[in-house]
C-alpha cells in the first residue's frame, strides 16, 4: 500500500517537474533559425560545393585520382606542349564532400566555395562544366606561361623558359652561324 | 438554443410556427456546431504546433500567413484536400469510408449539450452530462471500424488499444464527474453552470478537496479519453506506424483529424463547465460569458498540450493499470468522500 | 496434385470443433519510426506478446569493405565516415589507429590530444541522439528536441574544425588534417561547460521521471552471460554490469594519461542489464567524456598535428593486425590484411551494433510490443553501421 501511494506521488511529483522545464523553454528565445532569411556564418574551413579554379588548374588528374568516387571528370588533348584540358567537370550527383581533392591539389584549384543550397529540379545539371570545349586549358607549363595562365613561383619558372629560349636561340644560332651564313637569312631579319 | 431561436423569432416575426421554430433553430445551431468544431481543429493545430514549438527551443510554423504561420491550417487545409483518396484493396470499404464520420459525428453530437454562455446552448437537456458521456462513447466503435477495414496489422493493433482504452477510461472520466452532480443535484449542465455563479470560491474545483482531486482525476482521463500525450495508445507514433488511421489519407484522414481535436476541446470545455464554473469570471458579474467560457477552455487546451509534450507514452498493460487500479478507485474515494464532505457540511441531506 | 484431396471446409462439421490460434506475422520495419533507419524485424506475435523476433539487415548495405580493395590506404578513411554515421569521428579513430600500428608511426601528441578531443566531444554528441531517439521511443518526444540543440553546438565545433557537419573525415593516418583553430580549446571547454549543466536538465526530464522508469525498468534484461555469448560490448555490456571499457583495459593513443570512470549498470530502478541501466550508462559516460575532454584541453601542447615522416601514398608492410578502439556504440574493429602494396588486400570491420542488435533474438520473445521498441531503443543501434 506505502508503495502504491508512493509510486502514484513519484508519477505526479515527477511530471510536474519536467513540466516545470519544459514550460521553462515557453519564455526562452528559440535556438533555431529562420533559414532563408536568417543564415548562420559559416566557417573558413566549410566544405562547400567545390569549384576549379581553371585559371590555376594545370589537369595534374591528381584530384581524380584520388577522388574515392570518380566524380572529377578531366579529358586532354594532345602531348607536352600541345597538351590541352578541353574539359574538367565535377559531378555533384557523386560527390561526396570529402575535401580529399582540395588537400592533394599542388596549384590551390580545386576548392571549397561557400556555396551549400543548390536544390535543382534536374539531376543532369548537377554535372559541372568548368571548362569550355572551345576555350581549351594550355597544360604545359611553357604554354602556361606564354598564353598568362598561372604556374607556382611563375617569375622563376618564367626566367628560367627565357633563360632557356636564349640558350637554344643562342644554340640555333650557332648552329646557323657555324656553316656559311646566307645572304637571304639576313634578309628575313 | 432559447438565444438562436428569440433571434429568429425577432427576424422572421412571430408568423413562424413552434415546429418551424425548433426546426430552423436546430439547423442553425448545427451548422453554428459544426463551425465551432472545424474552428477547433483550425485554431488548435497551430496552436499545438506554436506551444511544442516553442517548448522545444523552437519556433513552429513561421512562413504561411505573415505572423508565425498562422495560415499554416488553411495551407494544410488546402493540401489535404488535394491528396489522392485511397482505399486499400483489400480494406472493408463500406466500414472504411463509414468510420470517420462515426467518430465525428459522435464527437459532433456531444457539443449539443455544452453551455457557452447563457442560453447559447444547443439542446438544453435534463440529462446534460449524462447525455455528453453517452455519445462520447461512440468513438470507440470508430476506431475499431477504422482498424478492422483497413485490413493493417498496425491498424488492427491501434484500434484494439484504442477501444480497450476508451473504453476503460470512460469509467473513470464519468465517475469524476459525478461528485459535481451531487452536489448540484442536477445532471442539467445550464444548472452546473448556475450552481457556480458568484465569484471563484463558488467553482466546483475549490469546494472541497475531493472535488480537486476529481477535478485532476478528471483531467488525466479526458486526456486519455482523446487519445493524447502520455496515453495515445491508439496511434504510438514509434510503435504502431500511425494507429488506426494507418491506411487513411486524404479528407478522411482530414476528419480523424477534426475529431480529435474537437474532442480536445470537448473535454475541456466539459471540465471548464463542470469544475470551473462555465461563465463564471473569477469575480464580479458575469461579462462577456462566452468569451470567459473560451479562455477557461483554451487554458484547460493549453495544459493538454504541455502534458503531452512533456511525457513519455505509458505501456498498454501500464495504461490499463492506471485505469482499473488507480483512476478508478480514486474516483470512488471521490465520490465517497465528498459525499461526506456534503453530508457533515449540511450540503446534502 | 491428382491425390491430394479437395477440402471445403464443412467435412469436419461434425467433430468437435478445435480451438486453433495462430500467431501474427509483422515486418516492423524496413519503413518503420522505431527501427532507426533501415532494419526489418520479423516479429511473430500472439496479441501484444512477442513470440519471436528475427532482425533482417541488409538494407543498407554499401559494400565498404569491397571498395576498401579499390581504395589506397587514405582513401577509404572516407568511407570509415560512413559506418556509423553518428559518430564518423570515432569510427575515424579506430581506422586512423589500426593503420598506424600497422605501419608502427609515430602520431605528434597534438594531434593525439586532438584526436581524444574530438573522439570524446563525438561520443556525447553519439550519446546525445541515442538518449534523445531513445526518449521518443518512449514517446517523449521534447528530450529529443533539446538533445538536438546540444548536439548541435558540438557539431559546430566540428564544422569549424574540418568543414563538415556530419562526415568530417578529419582524422588521417598519421595525424588530422588540419591543425585546431585558435579559440579550439575555450570553445570546447564552453561546450563542456553547457553539457554538465544540461545532464542535470536531461535527469530531470527524462531519467527521474516515473513513466520513463516504469517503461524502461526491468525491460529488456540482458546479463553478461548472455552478452559474453553474443559479442556485445559497449554500453550493451556495461549495463549488463560489466565495466569493460577498450579505452581502459585495452588503452589506445593517449587514453592511458587520462583519469575516469567506467560506469555501468547496477540495477538501481530494476534488474542489471534492463533498459534503464544501459540509458543511465550513456547518461553517465557523457560525464566521463567531459572529464576526459577537460584533462586533454588541459593537456594539449603545441607541435605538429601531421607526422612528418609520412608519405602522400601509404604502404602498409605485409602482415594482418585487428586493432579495437571503444567507440559510442562499443568496441569497433578493424582488421587489417596488407601485401605491402598502396591499397588493402582485406579490410574487414567488426562493428559493435551488429553484435549488440541480435540480442533482440534472445531477448525479444516473451515481452510486450511496446518493450520491443524500447529494447530495440536501448540498443542504439545505427544501420549504417550493421551493414557497412
Amino acid at each position: 500500500m506505502t508503495q502504491y501511494l508512493r509510486d502514484i506521488k513519484d508519477a505526479v511529483v515527477s511530471a510536474f517537474k519536467g513540466m516545470g522545464i519544459t514550460s521553462k523553454h515557453l519564455a526562452k528565445k528559440p535556438v533555431t533559425l529562420q533559414y532563408p532569411d536568417e543564415r548562420w556564418v559559416l566557417p573558413e574551413r566549410f566544405k562547400g560545393f567545390i569549384i576549379n579554379d581553371t585559371h590555376r588548374c594545370d589537369a595534374c588528374l591528381r584530384c581524380a585520382k584520388v577522388c574515392p568516387v570518380d566524380c572529377i571528370y578531366i579529358e586532354t588533348t594532345g602531348k607536352a606542349k600541345d597538351r590541352y584540358m578541353y574539359r574538367y567537370a565535377i559531378d555533384y550527383n557523386k560527390c561526396i564532400w570529402c575535401g580529399l581533392c582540395v588537400a592533394e591539389c599542388p596549384t590551390d584549384a580545386c576548392q571549397h566555395s561557400l556555396d551549400y543550397d543548390h536544390a535543382l529540379y534536374d539531376r543532369t545539371r548537377l554535372v559541372y562544366e568548368f571548362t569550355s570545349p572551345a576555350k581549351p586549358i594550355p597544360c604545359h607549363k611553357e604554354t602556361r606561361l606564354e598564353q598568362g595562365y598561372y604556374v607556382p613561383n611563375a617569375d622563376e619558372e618564367r626566367a628560367k623558359l627565357a633563360a632557356k629560349k636564349e640558350a637554344e636561340l643562342k644554340k640555333a644560332e650557332d648552329e646557323t652561324a657555324a656553316p656559311d651564313p646566307s645572304p637571304d637569312e639576313g634578309k628575313v631579319e | 438554443m432559447e438565444s438562436i431561436t428569440g433571434l429568429l423569432t425577432k427576424i422572421f416575426g412571430d408568423g413562424m410556427s413552434p415546429m418551424a421554430l425548433l426546426i430552423s433553430g436546430g439547423l442553425t445551431m448545427a451548422l453554428i456546431m459544426s463551425l465551432v468544431m472545424a474552428m477547433c481543429a483550425i485554431v488548435f493545430t497551430w496552436m499545438e504546433r506554436k506551444v511544442a514549438g516553442f517548448l522545444q527551443s523552437r519556433y513552429g510554423p513561421m512562413r504561411v500567413g505573415g505572423f508565425h504561420g498562422v495560415l499554416q491550417p488553411v495551407a494544410d487545409m488546402l493540401k489535404i484536400l488535394g491528396k489522392e483518396d485511397i482505399i486499400p484493396d483489400e480494406a472493408d470499404k463500406a466500414l472504411f469510408m463509414l468510420s470517420p464520420f462515426v467518430i465525428f459525428i459522435g464527437s459532433l453530437m456531444a457539443w449539443a449539450a455544452i453551455p457557452f454562455a447563457p442560453g447559447f446552448i444547443a439542446s438544453n437537456l435534463d440529462l446534460g452530462l449524462f447525455y455528453i458521456f453517452a455519445v462520447s462513447s461512440a468513438a470507440p466503435a470508430g476506431i475499431l471500424m477504422a482498424g478492422w477495414a483497413s485490413n493493417n496489422k498496425w491498424a488492427l493493433y491501434g484500434a484494439a488499444r484504442g477501444a480497450a482504452q476508451m473504453v476503460s477510461y470512460e469509467i473513470p472520466l464519468a465517475l469524476a464527474a459525478i461528485p459535481v452532480v451531487m452536489a448540484t443535484g442536477s445532471l442539467n449542465m445550464n444548472a452546473i453552470v448556475d450552481a457556480q455563479g458568484g465569484g471563484v470560491l463558488n467553482w466546483y474545483i475549490v469546494h472541497d478537496p475531493f472535488l480537486f482531486l476529481a477535478f485532476c482525476l478528471y483531467f488525466i482521463a479526458s486526456i486519455a479519453e482523446v487519445n493524447r500525450g502520455p496515453f495515445d495508445m491508439p496511434e504510438t507514433e514509434s510503435e504502431l506506424v500511425a494507429g488506426y488511421h494507418t491506411e487513411y489519407t486524404g479528407m478522411r484522414f482530414a476528419f480523424f483529424f477534426l475529431a480529435e481535436y474537437a474532442n480536445l476541446f470537448l473535454v475541456s470545455c466539459i471540465a471548464t463547465a463542470v469544475f470551473l464554473g462555465g461563465w463564471h469570471p473569477i469575480a464580479g458579474p458575469v461579462f462577456l460569458p462566452g468569451l470567459v467560457f473560451l479562455i477557461k477552455a483554451v487554458i484547460l487546451v493549453f495544459l493538454q498540450m504541455l502534458v503531452r509534450w512533456t511525457l513519455p507514452r505509458l505501456r498498454v498493460d501500464q495504461l490499463m493499470h492506471t485505469c482499473w487500479k488507480v483512476m478508478v478507485p480514486l474516483t470512488l474515494l471521490c465520490v465517497l468522500g465528498s459525499g461526506i464532505w456534503m453530508m457533515v457540511s449540511g450540503e446534502l441531506l | 496434385m491428382s491425390d491430394t484431396t479437395v477440402t471445403h471446409g464443412w467435412e469436419h462439421q461434425d467433430k468437435p470443433r478445435v480451438q486453433q490460434s495462430e500467431l501474427l506475422e509483422i515486418n516492423m520495419g524496413p519503413q518503420h519510426p522505431a527501427t532507426h533507419g533501415v532494419l526489418r524485424l520479423l516479429v511473430k506475435t500472439d496479441g501484444e506478446i512477442v513470440q519471436s523476433v528475427t532482425p533482417y539487415l541488409g538494407y543498407l548495405h554499401r559494400c565498404a569493405e569491397k571498395i576498401a580493395e579499390g581504395c589506397d590506404w587514405r582513401q577509404w578513411m572516407v568511407y570509415t565516415d560512413r559506418f556509423d554515421y553518428l559518430a564518423p569521428m570515432n569510427m575515424n579513430f579506430g581506422y586512423a589507429v589500426a593503420v598506424e600500428n600497422m605501419l608502427e608511426v609515430e602520431v605528434p601528441e597534438r594531434a593525439q590530444y586532438i584526436r581524444v578531443i574530438c573522439a570524446e566531444l563525438q561520443r556525447i554528441a553519439s550519446h546525445l541522439i541515442a538518449i534523445g531517439t531513445f526518449g521518443l521511443d518512449m514517446g517523449a518526444w521534447t528530450p529529443l528536441l533539446y538533445c538536438f540543440r546540444e548536439r548541435e553546438e558540438i557539431l559546430n565545433i566540428f564544422e569549424r574544425l574540418s568543414g563538415g557537419r556530419m562526415l568530417y573525415n578529419y582524422f588521417d593516418i598519421g595525424g588530422v588534417r588540419f591543425d585546431a583553430y585558435d579559440d579550439f580549446a575555450e570553445e570546447v571547454l564552453f561546450m563542456v561547460h553547457v553539457m554538465e549543466q544540461k545532464i542535470v536538465e536531461y535527469n530531470t526530464l527524462l531519467t527521474y521521471n516515473k513513466i520513463f522508469i516504469e517503461r524502461t525498468a526491468d525491460v529488456g534484461v540482458i546479463d553478461a552471460e548472455t552478452c559474453y555469448a553474443y559479442g556485445c560490448t559497449g554500453p550493451v555490456l556495461r549495463g549488463a554490469g560489466v565495466p569493460f571499457d577498450c579505452r581502459r583495459d585495452d588503452p589506445y593513443s593517449i587514453y592511458d594519461r587520462f583519469e575516469f570512470e567506467i560506469p555501468y549498470g547496477q540495477g538501481e530502478q530494476g534488474t542489471v542489464g534492463d533498459c534503464w541501466d544501459r540509458y543511465i550508462v550513456r547518461m553517465r559516460e557523457m560525464s566521463e567524456s567531459c572529464r576526459i575532454i577537460r584533462q586533454a584541453v588541459d593537456g594539449m601542447p603545441e607541435g605538429d598535428f601531421m607526422s612528418p615522416d609520412l608519405k602522400k601514398l601509404v604502404k602498409v608492410p605485409a602482415g594482418s593486425l585487428y586493432t579495437r578502439t571503444e567507440s559510442s556504440k562499443g568496441e569497433i574493429g578493424f582488421h587489417i590484411i596488407a601485401d605491402g602494396g598502396s591499397k588493402p588486400f582485406r579490410n574487414k570491420v567488426r562493428s559493435p551494433s551488429y553484435s549488440n542488435l541480435h540480442v533482440i533474438e534472445k531477448v525479444g520473445p516473451g515481452m510486450m510490443i511496446s518493450d520491443l521498441v524500447a529494447t530495440v531503443g536501448s540498443l542504439d543501434i545505427v544501420l549504417g553501421e550493421i551493414d557497412r
